[in-house]
């Protein structure tokens, strides 16, 4: 019996190759040469539907091309765009980033999700980006020049502005969780700008960070200022690194933000009702660039420098929660922060988290520390003043602590 | 039965443990979230204990039986002729159809995560065919297929799990607190519902040399097996969180399609899932040999391997019968078979078994 | 008419009785068969007929061992009868180290045949045979199949006499017992079965006694007779005897509890049971040093999974699961693929059809001519192939590891079943991708699994050994610390030793 059973094993392999009756799961292969790999992909609003566009290129040598299809939704205007003008089969598993037009995002993003997360191909983890001001087809276009694809583009303005503390790419995992989990999620946006060519092989647009949007029960209904943005990123722990200038009289401290600690305690009363939430958060910086002489090492210049990095940070972590606040949308997590943080007595509670967040008080205070200020500690042609002996130096530093 | 097709303990243990992990994976973590919520990462601690017990209590009830006698053969000394064969005829049945149903799943599976464009049926033909030609082998020679694959296995879900690694987010996993207990243990529900489908192999003990210094109550391929509910879980849960998990049939494969291995390749769900069918024909053979085995002891027929392929003919008609559609097969999945399997394992077999203990057969 | 009373033929058969007759009857038309009358002690009554094949013994020692001593009249003098003569010639009245006296006409062409000289006594229809080899033989020299840097450089030769000798000087065990079989119908073989007596495991030496004399051939001139005759499966493609041209490495094995056979012709010593983890296992290991050692065993395995995987894994995600290759690389890839007119299921057949020519071609030739096919083949035909855009660089450095990696193989054996599974793989992918490597690769693992050499799992220690001897498979611990035996050798010392 064994000898027919291999038999048998052996013939359903050919028989998937004939592809007959329908058995097949031939359907599956690609050859390599006639794929066109997508790396992005836009979709706007059109007429009737949705404009969907890809990116893709055939290979390191062939330019990359553009393809558009409009369509009904997402799903029939992406679809037929995978059989491209070409003949080549487009596959989107290679898809790093799906920039959505402002207007598609305001009619809703859920559909733009699902398909992310239901089609085979994609990942997860693909970064989705809202365009605003203007298309993001044109941005697309834009972007990709001779030399540069809008893909590395996109994807060297992802670490960049991360790097910067400016925004964070939210993939389409942690937007879908937290839309899922919170109701609402936040996502960076990026808009296009026309600037000179630092070279020829360039794109026309450049791109840059527009902050983040809101998004509620899958549909995009705010944006965040600068400011609101930085707050964001720091109440959810996104914040990492990052550069400010902080103003001290006629001249500029720059800094470079190395830690960020934050600590959100809520307060309760006896009666176990929410009183308070006190916001904590604990920075450190290093200095990086004095724009004149200013005199770094002495240390009440230093509490000048750390109370006003104090002020900004707060400043923009107040208007964040404000904002979410004046929009009733915890887009900060806070719930979640008060949950984790005392998960017995927010069960206890009682009341609605909506109805407690919009009037809770909430504290935010910080403190900052300059760190190090990279071996040129306070050169004397900065500061104009001579010199100081070894001996001075040693009497201010005991003076100091 | 033959002398020459004996496996230890230990060997059946592994079997035991590669079988499990094909239902494993298609349970959770979604069952266990869609119970406990984001507590679900504990509940295979709790399964854990609850799965000790139950076998602790199977080993309790076969302690005396003579070394070379299957669960059919207790089930006929311990219920009478009329009543045993019964038994053994309806677990025989129940499991042609778990069969197919486990063909089904392997095959739906590989539709949903790697082959979108293919067909269930190529799928249910390659896998029972494979699982013939282990099924109508001896049960050593599947013994240690098992035991070559095991390393491979756990080491594939080793190195997916600790990729993942910085995917997880704390946020999704916590605050747990005591209050969740009750969460979590029903979360372990589904779980311990998949470990009492070890008692099916029962009926291959006929084959098993008792070891020569038997420790009672320690059950190793219960730990990992628990451990890597542990790891797919919380590593699932972590990377999705609560909601989402809940929401896809298979959050694993879902998670393991972001995974980038140290930059050589992508995404390894195409390897995970493919080596992932292993544990399915394993554990088809399994089912088709222990039902053979029924038969054998019912008919008094020698040859086991006489009744695989009828089993297996049987099993690939359920299989296509089961489910007109994946909504469909869903519903038997998340429901119908659990609570079937449920019933067989948790209620008729150890029932059997107490009544045979109880009578002082064996 | 008188009818003239014809003599009675012979009798041919290998019990008839020892006359000249006979004997020269069975050897008729053979034209290095020589016998000569010769007169014992010079005595013209008492004659007896010496026989020999010429090249077989040696003539010098003939003439000086046997014939000097017995035509001298101061031993064998007066009248001296055959049986006084024939009790003389037993008990050591000439020089030849070996005498054996011969009632049975096949034990005496057994005899001729193994290079001994024999003195037949018609009347007695006895004859007494000498041990008078002929010295023309391979002399001992270093193996040039297993060779190591660190090690005895003493291999098997053609003679078994000689290899057992070197068995003997490396085992010098009075239970090492040297069991002596004659295998083949028509060209009488002699072979040997080498155990330690009470160490090796009885049942394993009694059931490869078993095989061994049950071997039914015409002759034994090949390894494979011996080693497809005592296999438990010999549909497998997979090797299940241990061979080797090294005594060490055979020594070495018999200390383990492994059965050894020798065959006289064959400069190959057999040994059994032969499981997966043996065959991944090289001379140097025990040479080297141990953490060395280990590191290159597991090397070893990982070659394994390369060769058997590597371009059925490239099959599978060149043709099914292209979202597995990182972005750059996909690109290069298209590229490369772009100019290629080949589907990447045939390229890849094609190279490794390619690559197997090459090789065989390699190993017919004589090795001056082999070596430049194999670097017009690796060199010039590999880059003419991808300058003509006939095949992708790809799928030349994926053919080209996974042959690599099968020559990493310490066994030809295992390299060629695992060359033969690399295409049964690649079907499988091309046919299913991912899917259909998995499923032949699990029904690859069954069938090892399957697999037993004298009761001892193929895949122990992985398999059937109760898991506690891994380890042993995959490193060497050292030298200095006591190690476990192979407790699926059952050896008499209840499994603990040191080496």
């Amino acid at each position: 019996m064994k000898k027919y059973l291999c038999l048998i094993l052996a013939l359903i392999p050919l028989l998937s190759l004939s592809g007959c009756a329908g058995l097949s799961i031939f359907s599956n292969y690609r050859q390599l040469e006639n794929i066109e790999l997508v790396r992005a992909v836009s979709l706007d609003l059109s007429d009737g539907g949705v404009n969907a566009a890809i990116y893709g290129t055939a290979g390191e040598e062939s330019p990359a091309r553009m393809y558009e299809n409009p369509g009904p939704s997402v799903g029939v205007a992406l679809g037929e765009l995978i059989l491209t003008p070409l003949g080549r089969e487009a596959i989107l598993s290679h898809t790093e980033s799906v920039l959505i037009g402002q207007d598609l995002a305001k009619t809703g993003l859920r559909e733009c999700l699902d398909y992310v997360e239901r089609f085979s191909e994609t990942r997860l983890d693909t970064d989705i980006l809202i365009v605003r001001d203007g298309s993001a087809r044109d941005l697309l276009a834009g972007l990709s020049g001779d030399e540069t694809s809008s893909a590395d583009v996109l994807s060297g303005l992802g670490k960049n502005i991360s790097r910067l503390g400016e925004g964070y790419f939210f993939t389409c995992r942690e937007i879908a969780s937290s839309l899922a989990e919170n109701g609402c999620a936040l996502i960076q946006c990026v808009r296009g700008v026309k600037e000179e060519k630092l070279f020829d092989a360039r794109g026309e647009l450049d791109l840059e960070s527009a902050g983040f949007a809101v998004a509620r029960d899958g549909v995009v209904t705010d944006f965040l200022s600068d400011e609101e943005t930085l707050g964001a990123m720091l109440l959810l722990g996104k914040y990492r690194s990052g550069n400010l200038d902080l103003p001290l009289g006629d001249q500029t401290v720059t800094v470079s933000m190395d830690l960020v600690g934050t600590d959100i305690a809520p307060r309760f009363d006896r009666d176990g009702a929410l009183t308070a939430l006190d916001i904590t958060f604990d920075f450190r910086a290093n200095v990086i660039n004095l724009s004149g002489p200013v005199e770094i090492t002495d240390s009440s210049v230093r509490r000048t420098c750390e109370e006003e990095l104090t002020k900004i940070m707060t400043g923009a972590a107040t208007a964040a929660v404000e904002k979410s606040r004046a929009l009733g949308t915890d887009f900060l997590d806070l719930e979640g922060a008060v949950e984790r943080r005392a998960p017995i007595k927010f069960r206890d509670m009682g009341a609605d988290w909506q109805d407690v967040f919009l009037t809770l008080p909430v504290r935010i205070k910080g403190t900052s520390v300059l760190a190090r200020t990279y071996d040129i500690a306070d050169p004397p042609e900065l500061s104009g003043k001579e010199d100081k002996s070894p001996w001075e130096k040693l009497t201010e530093l005991l003076k100091d602590s | 039965m033959g002398k020459t097709d004996r496996i230890t303990e230990r060997q059946l243990s592994v079997l035991i443990f590669v079988s499990l992990l094909s239902p494993m994976i298609r349970v959770l973590p979604t069952a266990a979230v869609l119970f406990a919520g984001r507590a679900a990462w504990l509940s295979p601690v709790a399964a854990l204990a609850a799965g000790a017990l139950f076998l602790a209590y199977t080993r309790w009830t076969r302690k005396n039986a003579p070394e070379d006698m299957g669960l059919a053969d207790m089930a006929l000394a311990g219920m009478g002729p009329v009543v045993g064969r019964i038994f053994n005829i309806l677990c025989a049945l129940w499991l042609t159809f778990y069969g197919g149903f486990l063909a089904r799943a392997a095959a739906e599976r590989l539709l949903a995560t790697v082959y979108p464009n293919g067909n269930t049926p190529v799928f249910v033909v390659i896998t029972l065919a494979v699982a013939v030609l282990a099924g109508s082998g001896l049960t050593k020679t599947l013994s240690r297929t098992a035991e070559v694959l095991m390393p491979i296995l756990v080491g594939v879900i080793a190195v997916v799990l600790l990729s993942a690694i910085p995917e997880v987010t704390s946020e999704n996993l916590l605050p747990v607190t005591y209050r969740d207990t009750r969460e979590i243990l029903y979360g372990a529900l589904p779980i311990f519902n998949v470990i009492t489908a070890c008692v099916y192999f029962l009926f291959l003990t006929g084959h098993t040399r008792r070891p020569v210094s038997q420790r009672p109550n320690r059950f190793p391929w219960l730990v990992l097996l628990a451990l890597t509910a542990f790891g797919v879980t919380f590593f699932t849960l972590g990377t999705l969180g609560e909601n989402l998990a809940a929401s896809m049939e298979n959050a694993f494969f879902m998670v393991i399609r972001n995974i980038k291995v140290f930059g050589v390749v992508e995404r390894v769900e195409a390897v995970v899932v493919a080596i992932w069918i292993v544990t399915d024909f394993i554990f088809l053979a399994a089912v088709l040999m222990i039902v053979s085995e029924i038969w054998r002891t019912v008919t008094g027929i020698k040859k086991r391997s006489f009744f695989v392929f009828p089993t297996a003919a049987l099993s690939g008609t359920a299989a296509f019968l089961i489910a007109g559609n994946a909504f469909e097969f869903q519903k038997w999945s998340d429901l119908i078979v659990p609570a079937i399997n449920l019933f067989f394992a948790v209620i008729l077999i150890p029932g059997a078994m107490t009544l045979g203990k109880l009578r002082r057969r064996y | 008419m008188i009818r003239k009373k014809q003599p009675a033929p012979p009798d041919m058969s290998s019990d008839g009785a020892v006359t000249v007759a006979a004997v020269e009857a069975v050897f008729d038309g053979c034209y290095d068969f020589e016998s000569r009358d010769l007169r014992i002690g010079g005595d013209q009554a008492q004659t007896a007929r010496l026989c020999f094949i010429d090249g077989l013994v040696s003539g010098s020692d003939v003439a000086e061992q046997v014939i000097k001593p017995l035509t001298d009249p101061r031993r064998f003098s007066g009248n001296i009868s055959a049986a006084d003569v024939i009790a003389m010639l037993l008990g050591g009245s000439v020089y030849v180290y070996t005498a054996k006296s011969r009632d049975k006409l096949g034990e005496l062409t057994g005899d001729l045949l193994n290079g001994f000289c024999a003195l037949i006594f018609d009347k007695e229809r006895t004859a007494v045979t000498f041990e008078v080899k002929s010295q023309q033989r391979r002399s001992v020299e270093a193996p040039k199949e297993e060779k190591v840097i660190k090690g005895a450089k003493d291999a098997f030769v053609e003679t078994m006499k000689i290899n057992t000798t070197l068995v003997r000087r490396k085992v010098r065990n009075a239970h090492l017992k040297i069991k002596e079989f004659n295998l083949g119908m028509r060209a009488d073989t002699a072979a040997t079965l080498i155990y330690i007596d009470g160490f090796t495991n009885e049942g394993i030496v009694a059931e490869a006694a078993r095989r061994l004399s049950g071997i039914k051939t015409e002759g034994v001139l090949t390894s494979a007779v011996i080693e497809e005759n005592i296999v438990d499966n010999y549909r497998s493609p997979f090797p299940q005897v241990i061979s080797t041209e090294r005594s060490d490495k055979f020594c070495m094995n018999l200390l383990e509890g492994r059965v050894g056979i020798l065959v006289d012709g064959l400069p190959l010593g057999f040994l059994v049971p032969g499981t997966f983890s043996q065959f991944m296992k090289v001379p140097e290991d025990h040479s080297g040093h141990f953490i060395v050692a280990s590191a290159l065993t597991l090397l070893r395995y990982l070659a394994v999974f390369l060769t058997l995987l590597a371009p059925a894994f490239y099959v599978a995600v060149a043709m099914y699961h292209q979202e597995m290759i990182p972005t750059r690389l996909m690109q290069s890839m298209i590229e490369a693929r772009s100019s290629v007119p080949f589907p990447t299921a045939v390229e890849v057949i094609l190279m490794l059809l390619a690559f197997e020519l090459l090789q065989e071609a390699g190993i017919r030739l004589p090795s001056p001519i082999g070596e430049t096919v194999s670097i017009i083949g690796a060199l010039i035909v590999g880059q003419s192939a991808v300058e003509a855009s006939v095949v992708s660089p790809v799928v030349v450095v994926v053919i080209a590891l996974a042959g690599i990696a099968g020559y990493t193989m310490p066994n030809q054996d295992m390299g060629s079943a695992l060359r033969l599974c690399r295409f049964l793989m690649v079907l499988a992918a091309i046919a299913l991708g991912m899917f259909g490597v998995a499923t032949a690769s699990a029904i690859l693992v069954y069938h090892l699994a399957g697999l037993e050499s004298y009761g001892v799992p193929y895949m122990s220690p992985f398999a059937g050994s109760e898991g506690r001897h891994l380890s042993r498979a995959l490193f060497r611990r050292s030298m200095t610390v006591k190690r476990d035996r192979e407790p699926e050798l059952k050896t008499g010392d209840g499994g603990e030793a040191k080496l």
